[in-house]
């Protein structure tokens, strides 16, 4: 299917398992992270990546053990509402460092879609029907921002000049 | 004497202003309580609830209001329905809304 | 007051054309209202009764000139001819139309202001005391410290999508309260520590609504420099852990008395230990560019005004001398008042002002001040500097203008929610009883020797009345399709903070100024003098002479009902 890494429209083999199906024996996937610390050992045996899932209210440090060994890590917005996502990849980044690929998972929606880049998310599955397109738009609607966040970890000030009257 | 009947009405906010609106027999939407069509069927004003939910550029947040008719008269049952088809019942800018009960 | 560099200016400009964008695909169908919706909603706009409202933020309450006749001329040309103050020192619109929104955002980006996060889960805006930086009792001017907690908290990207809406309040007056600090979702208030170093009590879930709670203390002393990575970590731990399964048990303060302070306390405290000392350390000259912007204006050197203000208390013109009792405030430069004008006239509701009002206001605090106002949280303006000498002529004017009523702090100095006229959350219409009480209890005379009385009005159980917090609070309710109101005593929004507490069964609307007349007769009968205010007077005898004065003596068999809700 069609996502967005790094700012443009690619396709992507990553196939979403669900907890109680038979996991391909090739091809890349992602399962949830009580599958993946249950299996792990066929998992990372068998030929193809595997990232894992996180649920909304699955928080980073579950997930850190394993940071070094996933193929990414996928956090799901069960409804843009909720906004546990947006802290879980944050910790992520800042806290344990993580450099490899965040990527947003459910009810993705354009007008969310800078703030997880902010966040330090790098890849996103859109919503399904949504304009892939139009979406790419909302990465460049904010020239700037005050605070700082995973992409920048300095506030404003830090990196413009900022006018003394 | 026994209750009148409960009766229906679709009722929403217009997209482009936030007005009050009222869905009527040509399956417009007016801005008069005065205009709208009287469901006496539950299932039908709900047929026509969901066609507004489908003109989401028109109206917002269509539903259904309770009404009973009585003496040909339409009463909408409720303070906040009374007051959504009048308007403020207080003073606004250089308005001063006529006097009265709710 | 602050003033927008290239990037604040920026931030807003692109927000504006963001929201005009969302605009266009709601309208086109792009994205349902139900991916609309939060978007508008973190803009300000709201859908009620008859009309979208839109809530332009009004930073820490103050204004200028400028910027009150840019919210003029939107009343004018956008709306219906008047704009409402609101008790987060905010301007709201009733009227606006969807279409006109970019239009309206353009405008307020040209005199750098804005409707960000005015609504929606996320920080809003952040309210101060309206004397701020002129007030005598305060350690330092809290504005600088909140426009650092508006920058930090705008956009930020973790905090978009919180469990509820988010409210801070800063206070730097020792001993006393003029922002409602512990009402808030964290209250931050400065204090000095033994060594004279400058810090904070950072008190944590305040609020009102379904569940009203007095805030708890969880940060004792937080270094000043340090204020914003205590608040990230407070925000961190609530977007975390505050719930999400109800939106009635949504707010922080819920989760604070869940896990009970300590336990949230440490919560904050583990991941404030990992951030305190990373890039959200407070930055001393960046402190000082945004602090500049709030330095004092050129005061005049006069000399201390306090015999000339008991002569003006004293003399022939007994309008004026109410006024001077009543409405005006000590500041900090000899000279000098900070001067409270009452939206509270006869026949209108209350914090409500027509955009001529607004132009000849705004015109008003160039002549007596530096072109510059505030908006205080109980619906009122406030010119910050009036020179002494100049009030007659200030009276005068404000009274041509139908805005002299010098009742600051008495009984008709309420406050109230728009309630059922526009809510469409609400269950009962507050203004009517509001109009009724300004027009019962209109002699000033009787105010004064009535003393020190805050009502707070609300329509629902969502408190934007702040009845809770009333020394008499009115909170309406939906009994069987007709409206009825329940009276609450005893509460405070001080620094003595306090719940009010139930009378009583709830009343028909014709019955509510009836019973306050007797419950204020009642008071009369029980106080010591008129420094005796209604709120020491509940405190000390309870509320069963009231009881008793509003339903009469109670029965064996009968007790008295209370609140359901």
């Amino acid at each position: 299917m069609q996502i967005i890494r790094n700012g443009a429209i690619v396709e992507d083999a990553f196939v979403h398992v669900a907890n109680g199906a038979e996991i391909p024996a090739q091809g890349d996937v992602i399962v949830s992270l009580s599958r993946y610390v249950e299996e792990r050992d066929a998992l990372r045996a068998r030929a193809g990546k595997v990232g894992v899932r996180l649920a909304s209210n699955e928080e980073a440090h579950t997930v850190e053990p394993y940071l070094g060994e996933v193929a990414l890590v996928a956090i799901e917005f069960p409804t843009f509402k909720d906004g546990r996502g947006y802290t879980t990849a944050r910790l992520l980044r800042d806290r344990y460092g993580y450099k490899g690929e965040i990527r947003a998972v459910g009810d993705v929606l354009r007008d969310q879609l800078r703030a997880m880049r902010r966040c330090g998310f790098d890849a996103y599955e859109l919503k399904a029907g949504k304009d892939i397109q139009g979406a790419l738009q909302a990465f460049g609607e904010f020239s700037e921002s005050y605070q700082g966040a995973a992409d920048d970890p300095r506030p404003l000030f830090r990196r413009r000049n900022r006018a003394a009257i | 004497m026994p209750k009148p009947p409960l009766k229906w009405i679709v009722t929403a906010n217009f997209t482009v202003d936030g007005a009050v609106g009222y869905f009527t027999a040509a399956r417009s939407f007016s801005r008069q309580v005065a205009d709208a069509i009287v469901f006496a069927s539950k299932e039908e004003a709900e047929a026509a609830r969901l066609e507004a939910v489908r003109a989401e550029a028109v109206v917002t947040d269509p539903y259904l209001m309770e009404v009973v008719e009585s003496d040909g008269k339409l009463d909408l049952l409720s303070a906040r329905e009374r007051i959504r088809s009048l308007g403020p019942t207080v003073p606004y800018g250089h308005f001063k809304p006529k006097s009265g009960a709710v | 007051m602050y003033q927008y560099d290239e990037f604040d200016q920026r931030i807003v400009d692109e927000r504006a054309a963001q929201f005009a964008g969302q605009v266009e695909r709601r309208f086109s169908g792009e994205i349902t209202e139900n991916e609309f919706k939060p978007l508008r909603l973190q803009n300000g706009l709201y859908m009620q009764l008859h009309a979208y409202m839109l809530r332009v933020a009004v930073p820490y309450g103050t204004l200028s000139a400028k910027q009150l006749r840019m919210l003029a001329h939107i009343a004018r040309k956008y709306d219906r001819g008047y704009g409402h103050f609101t008790t987060r020192q905010n301007c709201q619109y009733n009227w606006p139309r969807l279409e006109d929104m970019p239009e309206i955002h353009r405008c307020l980006a040209s005199v750098e202001m804005h409707s960000i996060q005015t609504s929606g889960n996320c920080v809003r805006n952040v309210t101060a005391d309206h004397f701020a930086g002129v007030a005598p009792d305060e350690l330092e001017d809290p504005r600088p410290w909140c426009e650092v907690i508006r920058q930090w908290s705008t956009f930020h990207p973790e905090f978009i999508a919180l469990p509820r809406k988010f409210k801070i309040a800063v206070g730097t007056t020792p001993g006393v309260d003029r922002a409602a600090v512990a009402f808030h979702d964290i209250g931050v208030r400065m204090i000095e520590n033994e060594q004279g170093e400058r810090g904070f009590q950072i008190l944590v879930g305040g609020g009102l609504g379904r569940t009203p709670y007095i805030a708890q203390l969880i940060g004792h002393f937080v270094p000043k420099w340090d204020l914003l990575s205590y608040l990230e970590a407070v925000l961190r731990v609530y977007n975390t852990h505050g719930r999400r399964d109800n939106l009635h048990k949504a707010r922080i303060k819920i989760l604070v008395n869940a896990l009970g302070a300590d336990e949230f306390r440490k919560r904050v405290e583990a991941e404030w230990a990992l951030i305190k000392d990373g890039p959200l350390k407070l930055d001393p000259a960046e402190f000082e560019r945004i602090a500049k912007h709030f330095a004092p204006p050129a005061y005049e050197k006069l000399p201390d005004a306090k015999a000339e203000l008991d002569k003006l208390r004293l003399g022939k013109d007994r309008e004026l001398a109410r006024f001077v009792t009543n409405n005006v405030s000590k500041h900090k430069a000899p000279g000098y008042a900070a001067v409270v004008v009452c939206l509270k006239q006869k026949d209108v509701p209350p914090g409500d002002m027509t955009d001529e009002q607004m132009d000849a206001f705004a015109a008003l605090s160039e002549r007596f001040g530096f072109g510059e106002l505030r908006v205080t949280h109980t619906q009122n303006l406030v010119l910050p500097d009036v020179r002494v000498s100049d009030l007659p002529a200030l009276h005068a004017e404000l009274s041509k203008l139908g805005l002299a009523t010098p009742n600051h702090n008495k009984l008709t100095d309420l406050i109230a929610c728009p309630g059922l006229d526009y809510c469409a959350l609400a269950n009962a219409r507050s203004i009517p009883i509001a109009l009724e009480v300004m027009q019962r209890f209109e002699d000033i005379d009787y105010q004064n020797d009535l003393g020190e009385l805050n009502l707070k009005i609300s329509g629902c159980i969502n408190a934007c009345g702040h009845h809770h917090i009333g020394n008499i609070g009115i909170l309406g309710i939906d009994k069987g399709g007709v409206e009825h109101y329940q009276i609450m005593l005893g509460g405070s929004a001080g620094y003595d903070a306090s719940l009010g507490e139930f009378l009583g069964k709830a009343l028909p609307q014709e019955q509510v100024v009836d019973a306050l007349t007797k419950l204020l007769h009642c008071y009369l009968g029980l106080r010591h003098s008129v420094e005796d205010r209604l709120i020491d007077v509940v405190r000390r005898v309870g509320l069963s002479p009231f009881k008793e004065a509003v339903y009469g003596p109670p029965t064996i068999r009968q007790g008295v009902a209370h609140a359901n809700h």
